[in-house]
């Protein structure tokens, strides 16, 4: 388990070190105390392995967003249906904003709405006489 | 001096970075959904803007704290402003 | 380099007429979006260009504040649309 005071005080002053970039004694002091003094959300603990598996997923997000574009630029997408994923069952809602992120983020799918065990997802498609797309097609 | 390698890869991911903005952005004066141009405007303005940061961040490597925070800004706010449009945009076409 | 600035700024024209020409607060909404992301990248380059970094902090927070005010907006619209 991670603690969450950490990976907060970790983001918080991975972002002020950028911001400043300045690596001297006293501004790493000064952020250390704005990323303590900033309220902190409550959170539950999430276990190592969740985290890294998203970690391994976002960062396959990046080439896959950009494989997904140059896809839709030699084939025009230009069918739009919704479909609905299922949420997997005790997803903590750092977790649940994660996934939100990583699907949203790729260009072909973003998430409309999340319920309570699914989300809904809007799809763009290339053109194909599938059948199955007609009933969505009417929906749009 | 930069190698002339990089000076090339640097102007490739610009190049690339504009043919998604003009090709993603192509889209707005169309009349297509608000859910289509949301998915080029997230190639357009996410993905050709962090081809374009990642251009420059080879350019320009001892800016490099700037530009990575941009990168960073720059993925996660559009991305979640696109799912906030998503979700106000269809939650009134439903209620109408 | 001008070369590219030049053709970011005729690729920002684009959602300003759109912004312009569109009725449906959607769709001005998206060109705003778009409006607002590619300006912050024009001024960040421009700061790349010209070596200035405070130039490049300006841009960053646009890049952040700038976005977190048109959700702000969204949400503003969906209720008022709404009541």
């Amino acid at each position: 388990m991670i603690k969450p005071i950490v990976g907060h005080l970790i983001l918080r002053l991975t972002i002020w070190l950028l911001l400043t970039s300045d690596l001297s004694g006293i501004n790493l002091a000064m952020g250390l105390a704005i990323a303590l003094l900033l309220p902190r959300p409550d959170g539950r603990s999430i276990a190592v392995g969740d985290w890294l598996r998203m970690l391994s997923k976002i960062l396959w997000a990046i080439p896959l967003a950009y494989l997904e574009a140059f896809e839709m630029l030699l084939r025009p997408h230009t069918q739009e249906d919704i479909v609905l994923e299922r949420v997997p069952p005790q997803r903590s809602s750092q977790l649940i904003f994660l996934d939100v992120f990583v699907i949203t983020f790729t260009p072909k799918t973003i998430v409309l709405r999340y319920r309570q065990d699914y989300y809904e997802i809007h799809r763009l498609r290339p053109r194909r006489t599938g059948r199955e797309l007609e009933g969505h097609e009417s929906e749009e | 001096m930069i190698n002339p390698l990089v000076n090339l890869f640097s102007y490739g991911c610009i190049g690339i970075g504009l043919l998604f903005w003009f090709w993603g952005t192509a889209f707005l004066p169309s009349r297509r959904s608000v859910l289509f141009k949301l998915h080029m405007l997230s190639i357009a303005d996410t993905l050709g803007s962090m081809a374009i940061l990642l251009g420059l961040l080879l350019k320009r490597p001892q800016e490099w704290p700037l530009l990575v925070l941009a990168i960073i800004s720059l993925a996660i706010w559009n991305t979640v402003l696109g799912y906030v449009l998503a979700y106000c945009s269809t939650t009134e076409a439903t209620h109408d | 380099m001008s070369w590219i600035l030049i053709a970011m700024i005729l690729a920002l024209l684009i959602p300003i007429y759109e912004a312009c020409k569109d009725e449906n607060i959607w769709q001005k909404m998206l060109a705003f979006a778009s409006i607002a992301s590619k300006t912050a990248m024009i001024s960040l380059f421009v700061s790349v260009l010209r070596d200035d970094w405070m130039l490049g902090a300006v841009a960053v927070i646009i890049l952040s504040v700038g976005n977190a005010g048109l959700m702000l907006l969204a949400h503003v619209i969906k209720r008022v649309s709404q009541a």
